[in-house]
């Protein structure tokens, strides 16, 4: 399952959210070469805060992490505002239906392939969710080459912002996903999953659970 | 963006009249961050530290005699890595674990034993101050991420207003004039006296009278006594000496 993680329930995924720290560190610095900030041995950035929305998969929230993404609301600071904005022809999409989600994360044991690509499905259909619970109508995402034509792959409705653009050895393009119930029966039916995937436990239920 | 720091926290220390007032406040704050114990500390034995020392440590007492004993203070592997970085680093860290001794790995077993498990240390770093860090044992709920950086915040801010205090309480240090650092620094670049007679256009009586005084100011019998003194509390800089 994937833990819906908000300002509201962080406090009882402390561990799930430090590993999925630790796991950025691994997966983005030691494996990606990604050139971003280290500290005691996680990465964090300056877009990790209390109002971030982290999808964490695990069987349990003490349970091992085997994945994680990362949703900011785009009427704050977020990462194609403020530092791909040329990835995007017209303006940035902002706005409180709009968000961006960032640092799709799978645990650094996933073997590639298959194990990956479902993953990421998992992912996706988590964000569709969460958009829906919270009434936000499309979400944002940079892809790199890779992530590109998974996304498309998982049944994802996803359409460029501007034409790709070439970063190092990767090509970056900027990305629009509209939410809603038909694409998210879509990406269900592509995933195999039957359900809802995400869960949004609070305090009291989490302590019962 | 992140979790906001707690500003009283600085008044408190900056008004803080004891160590014990000031190590109060500490603790209350790191628990409230989720961490179960302590011990922002000069990397000394913690039952016989020297005056100048900060120790605000609330270990467990068993283990801080056993440390204390077995004199764990000189091999701690978490002493060891504080010293050469100034990242704070996570005990269960790969990177930390690989490379220690067969001594240091049982000295972070016996240390888990007495429920010292898994902990972040932020290490501290001031030229005239002895070696010290700031260890943080992680408690049952684990630690917001968003608040890591706040225990470094709150262990460097503790620390400095403990040393602070500490200094307070002891006699002044000497401070050199100008000539007696030059003559001082010259000796740590192994010059005589006629030498620097010459570079600073003194007699080679002037030169020796500097240096006795230096010594004198220290209390130390001999010229190498006295170079390292003046090192130790600041007096001159290593990379002067030794580029």
């Amino acid at each position: 399952m994937i833990h819906i993680i908000t300002a509201e329930n962080r406090r009882n995924y402390h561990h799930a959210l430090m590993e999925m720290h630790r796991q950025r560190k691994t997966v983005f610095i030691d494996q990606m070469k990604w050139r971003l900030q280290e500290s005691a041995g996680i990465e964090i950035d300056a877009y990790d805060c209390p109002e971030a929305i982290y999808l964490i998969e695990a069987v349990a929230p003490r349970a091992a992490v085997t994945g994680s993404a990362r949703l900011l609301r785009t009427d704050r600071p977020h990462l194609m505002g403020d530092h791909f904005p040329h990835l995007c022809d017209g303006p940035v999409p902002q706005g409180p239906e709009v968000w961006e989600a960032t640092r799709f994360c799978p645990a650094p044991e996933t073997p590639a392939g298959e194990a990956r690509h479902d993953l990421l499905a998992r992912l996706i259909a988590a964000i569709m969710e969460t958009a829906l619970i919270f009434g936000v109508e499309r979400v944002t995402f940079v892809a790199n080459a890779a992530l590109a034509p998974l996304a498309l792959r998982a049944g994802w409705e996803v359409e460029p912002l501007g034409t790709s653009k070439r970063a190092g050895r990767d090509r970056l393009t900027a990305m629009s996903a509209a939410i809603d119930q038909r694409g998210l029966r879509r990406v269900r039916a592509r995933a195999g999953l039957n359900g809802p995937v995400t869960r949004f436990l609070g305090g009291d239920l989490l302590q019962a659970a | 963006m992140h979790a906001r720091i707690n500003w009283a926290f600085a008044e408190v220390c900056d008004r803080a009249t004891s160590v014990e007032e000031l190590h109060a406040a500490f603790m209350r704050e790191i628990r409230a961050l989720g961490f179960s114990y302590g011990a922002c500390a000069s990397h000394v034995d913690p039952l016989n530290p020297p005056a100048e020392a900060v120790m605000m440590v609330d270990y467990p007492l068993p283990w801080l005699e056993r440390f204390s004993e077995k004199n764990y203070a000189k091999r701690d592997p978490v002493y060891w890595r504080a010293r050469r970085q100034s990242l704070p680093f996570q005990w269960s860290d790969r990177v930390f674990r690989s490379g220690l001794g067969a001594d240091q790995v049982r000295i972070l077993n016996e240390a888990a034993e007495a429920g010292l498990g898994d902990g972040i240390t932020i290490p501290i770093h001031a030229p005239d101050a002895l070696p010290a860090s700031c260890s943080l044992v992680i408690g049952p709920d684990g630690i917001d991420p968003l608040d890591a950086q706040k225990a470094t915040w709150y262990g460097v801010y503790a620390h400095e207003s403990a040393r602070r205090l500490r200094l307070a309480a002891l006699p002044a240090k000497p401070v050199l004039s100008p000539r007696e650092r030059q003559c001082v620094q010259m000796l740590g670049q192994g010059k005589d006296d006629g030498a620097m007679a010459i570079i600073l256009g003194l007699s080679e009586h002037t030169v020796h009278n500097i240096v006795r005084r230096t010594m004198g100011k220290y209390g130390v019998g001999s010229r190498v006594q006295a170079f390292v003194r003046a090192l130790k509390d600041g007096q001159i800089r290593l990379e002067d000496v030794a580029p």
